[in-house]
């Protein structure tokens, strides 16, 4: 049957559509062709989430605030948690951002696919940059997030205490990209599954909820220890990344070096099983939506 | 003149009905089942659990073509012929079972007039939005702004949130956006079946003049014969998948397709 094209094929074609056979196929190129689709997709979810709220981009600022400001009083004044010798509001807005960052990064990626089914329907472009978009909102959230962070820092210092951030500050970028790429990586798997099986849409919404409360995000981590449970360090990889940020921030806490790297090799891992999966999930998944 | 598509051997294969139990849980106790040699427990009563559990059937079978560039293609077909299918599979919606289509230089696919339209964003907005997710580079759709805008007639609406704009402005809008891409091939699906005459006839009117003065190939799908004939200039009929009849007389594609009907 090809001899018949033979005769125009002289190897310049610009695109060969093939059914899927490759695993691990990820058209880094191809996204760099589509840059400006990324650029513009953050815009997009960024206006259209502040179009006709009163405080806008406020929100960014609102909502930790004010879970930190409860998570204080619950878990600190009254329940008496103790925050491992970290400053109270220093201690609680510290893991409810980065906690945040993580669980947006994923439950915002589980939808990918069917949250945009209408557009993958009728349209190509590399569906990669969907996630990517997201991860990045998400960044710059908890960027934007960390100027909060640092004026609480202040606040402390000015009352009085003593604070030494460690010079693992300096890697909060690695923080940042592990939780990441555990928040895409997971997220994504369940986005390619949730087209099939919508029930884990609904398990995910409290597993959310559960997975917090083991991530040492409002628990601080010496209650794991002292009552056993230390172990769950080196299962969760989200626990290790918290403390530590914790730890850089005012050099108070304990400082879990061996389960971050755990963690560190389980977060690449999971990112790229999740590329695999979304690969091989992003042409034919519309079949199947 | 060179050919710019060529489609070989292109089948696609669909499955009817449900795709799973609808959960995991219960797809997990079909599978541990089936595997212990047991009976499916969510099998349907009657239905034989261990061969080939779901019905298939081919969309396309072996579908061959060959497009020139400048070409105006009509893909023709009753309803379920396979015609949005094949062009999905051009437009890499989604991908073939078997088979392969080669594609030279830049497709802008038109499946749906507004694809991709954020209804909280304005028609500005939504213009270089749209033209990103066509494969456009911001400077691009900088260069073709005023060209897009003019086309659409919106001038004085261009910075209001396109979920206030009517239907028919929305897909004046989304049209224009579409039909100023610079792209080498141009894939439209049932696109001016929106809209009324008027702008039908101004969208036909711009397909043409793309495909004459710039050289763009054209394929488009459509059951409106007049549309058809007012466009281009070959036809392919589609029936079951297969393909029935490729032609350059598109007034005789037009005849066979509506005796095809007719006979139905």
């Amino acid at each position: 049957m090809s001899e018949k094209y033979n005769q125009t094929d002289d190897g310049s074609w610009d695109l060969i559509i093939e059914p899927p056979n490759t695993l691990f196929d990820f058209r880094f190129k191809e996204l760099v062709q589509y840059r400006d689709l990324l650029g513009l997709l953050i815009r997009r979810d960024f206006v259209a989430a502040y179009k006709q709220t009163v405080v806008g981009p406020l929100w960014f600022f609102i909502q930790p605030i004010l879970t930190t400001l409860v998570y204080a009083f619950v878990f600190g004044n009254v329940a008496k948690l103790g925050t491992d010798g970290v400053p109270n509001l220093l201690f609680y807005f510290s893991g409810t951002i980065v906690w945040g960052y993580f669980s947006h990064c994923l439950m915002k990626c589980s939808n990918t696919f069917n949250s945009n089914a209408q557009l993958f329907k009728k349209i190509y472009f590399p569906r990669m940059a969907v996630p990517i978009s997201y991860v990045a909102m998400e960044l710059l959230t908890v960027l934007i997030q960390f100027s909060m962070l640092v004026f609480f820092f202040f606040y402390y210092m000015w009352k009085g205490a003593v604070l030494n951030s460690s010079p693992w500050l300096l890697a909060t970028p690695v923080f940042l990209f592990q939780l990441g790429a555990l928040g895409v990586g997971f997220g994504v798997i369940i986005s390619s599954m949730t087209t099939k099986y919508r029930d884990l849409k609904q398990l995910l919404s409290f597993g959310m909820q559960l997975w917090m409360h083991c991530s040492a995000v409002i628990i601080p981590l010496s209650q794991f220890v002292d009552r056993g449970f230390g172990w769950v360090l080196y299962l969760n990889p989200v626990m290790p990344v918290v403390a530590m940020f914790r730890y850089a921030i005012t050099g108070e806490g304990p400082q879990p070096i061996g389960a971050w790297l755990v963690s560190l090799v389980v977060s690449i891992v999971m990112l790229f099983l999740g590329i695999a999966v979304f690969n091989r999930n992003e042409r034919t998944f519309i079949d199947v939506i | 003149m060179s050919t710019v598509v060529s489609v070989e051997g292109v089948s696609k294969e669909f499955r009817y009905g449900v795709l799973n139990n609808m959960s995991l849980a219960r797809d997990l106790r079909s599978w541990w089942a089936v595997r212990r040699g047991r009976e499916d427990p969510n099998a349907i009563v009657g239905q034989d659990s261990k061969v080939g559990r779901r019905d298939r059937f081919w969309a396309l079978r072996n579908v061959n073509f060959e497009v020139k560039k400048g070409e105006r293609l009509a893909i023709m077909g009753v309803n379920g012929a396979g015609k949005s299918t094949l062009l999905k599979i051009m437009s890499r919606v989604t991908a073939p079972t078997e088979g392969r289509i080669r594609i030279r230089g830049r497709v802008a696919s038109l499946l749906e007039v507004g694809t991709g339209f954020h209804p909280e964003l304005t028609g500005r907005e939504n213009i270089y939005l749209n033209g990103a997710i066509l494969g456009m580079r911001k400077n691009e759709i900088t260069a073709k702004f005023d060209e897009i805008v003019e086309f659409s007639g919106l001038p004085e609406f261009i910075d209001t949130p396109v979920k206030r704009f009517s239907s028919g402005m929305f897909v004046r809008l989304a049209f224009a956006v579409a039909a100023n891409l610079k792209s080498d091939i141009l894939i439209a699906d049932e696109v001016i079946a929106v809209g009324d005459a008027k702008f039908q006839a101004k969208c036909i009117k711009k397909m043409r003049d793309i495909s004459e003065k710039e050289g763009r190939t054209i394929l488009f799908v459509s059951h409106n014969a007049h549309a058809v004939s007012a466009l281009c200039n070959r036809g392919i009929i589609l029936d079951h998948g297969v393909e029935q009849y490729d032609a350059e007389d598109i007034h005789e594609v037009v005849h066979r397709y509506n005796e095809l009907i007719k006979n139905q």
